[in-house]
């Protein structure tokens, strides 16, 4: 297998070719890591879980579509730039919120930073959403499975049907961000 | 926010990547130019963002999970500052005496190195989505396996595997039939893995080197791990090591 058989297994598979690349890699890199740049087990482990992250996105977002060197090397550089970033943001001993780290570094790559508050409420509204909707949506817009691979998945009639639905989840995301940005700014004015 | 029917699905499929150029070209001119088209494009373009989002929270939580497996076996050195050099020094000095000791003594017949090398793999493969049954049942080898109860995951994994084959089944209960001895079994399942499928094939070619070797087939286990110590990833340096032992 080489590894560019591993980008594209990634690119049309899932969560489990990701572990496997997770498990592939960690030892060495936590090695590295630790020798590298004296983080803590806790610091370091935190940083390759960002890292497997970004891979996984730049593959997902077509970023990434031949590789020139080695994933190892791929991976090595990416966790060089998080690490330095997480290094830059954080206090030395202040340990790493991946959460955090993770909204910056997808609001990072958008030419409009979003509303900071905006952006909770999408959150609040995307869970109230439900099943299979979430699921559903998160599989097309984060994980760009096509309608074929989603409706074999979600166990739709066929390809359109999966589309429908997708379609109308959406619908009722929009319904729902507008309902609870509404209720904001009521409990705001309500306030005031 | 003013909502034309047709502006919305404008833009979803502007998102979606399902419009020809013209409309892109249409999309771009909007956004920069009328007001309730741009509000309803950022507000799209929000939504994805954060289901984008929302989707590396659950990879995390996921990457989490896998972590508390693997991380049971890790053994690192941690990190020392440079007032414990002296310490260090003496320790790998005392360090390189003691493995040189032990490589001296322990036999290195095949059973041995089975031994030494064998470590079942960890379970990282999520249940799609299945019938209630399906997962019920899944669910259970997989966790009877995490937890070193090979009989009961042997068993589980091979109904769950026989209900819905999966090439992650056929690893596990590969690994939980060579954990209980059944070798013959778990060659079996290793050869199936490596003939149906194009996923996991160089794990399933390490582990069926070590069936050969507790088996005793040296032969066969050397032609194995040859071909692993061979490849670019995967195994390759292990292979390697294990190849120079058993040579």
């Amino acid at each position: 297998m080489t590894h560019n058989d591993i980008i594209s297994k990634i690119r049309s598979g899932g969560q489990n070719e990701l572990g496997l690349v997770y498990a592939e890699y960690r030892e060495e890199f936590l090695r590295w890591i630790t020798k590298e740049y004296h983080c803590s087990d806790d610091d370091s482990k935190d940083i390759y879980q960002l890292t497997i992250l970004i891979f996984y996105d730049n593959i997902k977002q077509g970023k990434l579509e031949n590789l020139v060197s080695s994933v190892k090397t791929y991976l090595f550089g990416i966790g060089k730039n998080v690490v330095r970033d997480v290094l830059r943001k954080e206090k030395r001993y202040t340990p790493i919120n991946q959460e955090k780290w993770l909204k910056e570094y997808l609001v990072e790559d958008q030419a409009h930073a979003p509303d900071e508050r905006a952006f909770d409420i999408a959150g609040i509204a995307l869970g109230k959403l439900g099943q299979p909707c979430q699921r559903l949506i998160e599989m097309f817009y984060y994980e760009k499975k096509s309608m074929v691979e989603i409706s074999e998945a979600l166990q739709f009639k066929n390809p359109e049907t999966a589309k429908n639905q997708k379609c109308k989840c959406m619908a009722r995301l929009r319904k729902l961000f507008e309902e609870e940005r509404s209720r904001t700014q009521n409990t705001i004015n309500h306030v005031y | 926010m003013y909502t034309d029917e047709s502006d919305m699905t404008l833009v979803e499929r502007y998102f979606d990547a399902d419009l020809d150029d013209a409309d892109m070209q249409e999309v771009t001119r909007r956004v920069e130019t009328d007001d309730s088209f741009r509000a309803l494009f950022e507000r799209e373009q929000l939504l994805i963002l954060v289901i984008r989002y929302q989707g590396q929270h659950d990879k995390l939580r996921y990457l989490k999970k896998m972590e508390r497996h693997l991380s049971q076996d890790i053994h690192r050195a941690p990190t020392l500052s440079l007032r414990y050099w002296p310490y260090l020094v003496a320790a790998a000095v005392v360090g390189v005496l003691v493995a040189l000791f032990v490589w001296l003594a322990v036999p290195k017949d095949s059973d041995k190195l089975f031994q030494a090398y064998f470590k079942p793999y960890p379970n990282m493969f999520e249940p799609g989505v299945r019938s209630v049954r399906e997962t019920t049942q899944r669910r259970q080898a997989l966790r009877a396996y995490e937890l070193g109860d090979y009989e009961t995951a042997a068993r589980g994994l091979k109904q769950a595997y026989h209900d819905h084959p999966e090439p992650g089944l056929l690893l596990l209960l590969g690994n939980a039939n060579l954990s209980l001895g059944h070798v013959p079994e778990a060659e079996e399942n290793f050869n199936a893995l490596i003939k149906n499928y194009d996923d996991l094939d160089l794990q399933a070619k390490w582990y069926l080197s070590l069936c050969y070797l507790k088996q005793g087939d040296v032969e066969r286990a050397k032609i194995m791990l040859k071909e692993l110590g061979a490849t670019e990833i995967s195994y390759a340096s292990k292979a390697k090591e294990l190849f120079e032992k058993v040579n």
